[in-house]
């Protein structure tokens, strides 16, 4: 029964050695999902939607963002206190934890969009440059795909 | 033991069952008809008179408000087109903008397309708004400009329900999913 041993134990060394090797994250330090953003019709600001997941194993902050697309770009928060709603803009910026991630939805966080500089159709990429604090480097592009009004 | 649980638990379900409590609020002995003079998306002065003899959903909002207005007219005029057939073709529905100044008829007529064919846009003077939106005890409020002019308007953020009668009868919130408006629509819908 040695050699069932010795297989035993080799199983365990390389199932300890594969789970060692998963721990390391080869990936980008933020990754992007579902950004997007609403086309309001008119000429009025839009909002930008999209989940940020911080895995640089450090604490990050989104401080600001810009777009070739649009004159300025903020990142607000929509508030509804006692049924009033009021768009708070986060001067402080968004804190991500390390392993977190942040979700900017609707009715709660976004990048509001202003002054668009060409008209824009649903389906068109908005790219969009998000700056942290945190970590290196501290701007990262995003493509943003113009949705329309309607979606959820 | 378990029979104690049995029986409070069917003491709750009957509870439940008796309760018709609705998604959204209603206020059908809260708050008075609808009344109101304002101008149509068509540059048309009009009154409350245009959707009687239908139920009406109404929303107050701005054009420029690029999440919470969308979304929530979003949801409502999903949840309209989910109605049966009959009871989508019956309700009507109306944006009304609290931001003259920037709100004309054109561009809210090109909103409100953009949600449903089925949505009218009103707005109208300041003394205007304010007579309706006292009425239904509906908040707004303009925060100072930027330094490019733009400022943000804050507003209540439900759904005023009226009947075919234009009495009120639900206010729907923000935060209720299409479902559950269309659940609300549907029953208010079906017992008028």
């Amino acid at each position: 029964m040695k050699w069932a041993r010795g297989i035993l134990a080799l199983l365990v060394l390389a199932a300890g050695a594969l789970w060692w090797v998963a721990g390391f994250d080869d990936g980008p330090a933020l990754r992007f999902e579902d950004a997007r953003a609403r086309l309001v019709p008119g000429d009025g600001p839009m909002a930008g939607y999209l989940v940020v997941a911080n895995h640089s194993g450090g604490l990050v902050r989104l401080v600001g963002a810009r777009s070739e697309a649009f004159e300025r770009v903020m990142i607000h928060r929509t508030e509804v206190v006692d049924g009033r709603a009021r768009m708070q803009h986060q001067a402080g910026g968004v804190a991500i934890s390390p392993g977190g991630r942040v979700e900017f939805r609707p009715g709660d966080l976004h990048l509001m969009l202003i002054g668009r500089k060409s008209e824009l159709q649903i389906g068109d990429p908005v790219e969009v440059e998000l700056e942290f604090e945190g970590l290196e480097p501290a701007t990262w592009p995003v493509t943003f795909t113009v949705v329309p009004v309607t979606a959820q | 033991m378990i029979r104690a649980i049995l029986i409070v638990a069917s003491m709750l379900l009957l509870a439940a069952c008796g309760d018709r409590s609705w998604h959204g609020k209603d206020i059908s002995h809260l708050m008075p008809r609808l009344e109101f003079e304002l101008l149509s998306e068509h540059g048309q002065p009009v009154t409350e008179e245009i959707f009687a003899g239908r139920p009406l959903a109404i929303y107050f909002g701005f054009t420029h408000c690029p999440d919470i207005c969308p979304m929530t007219l979003a949801k409502l005029a999903a949840a309209a087109r989910r109605l049966p057939e009959d009871q989508r073709e019956r309700l009507q529905l109306a944006f009304v903008s609290v931001d003259p100044d920037r709100d004309g008829p054109e561009r809210l007529a090109e909103y409100t397309a953009a949600f449903s064919d089925r949505m009218l846009g009103l707005t109208g003077t300041q003394r205007q708004l304010q007579a309706l939106t006292r009425r239904y005890r509906v908040t707004y409020g303009y925060e100072p400009p930027d330094e490019d002019g733009n400022y943000e308007v804050s507003h209540s953020s439900a759904i005023w329900v009226f009947n075919a009668d234009l009495g009120a009868e639900l206010m729907l919130f923000d935060d209720l999913s299409i479902e559950q408006m269309r659940n609300d629509l549907e029953r208010l819908l079906a017992d008028r």
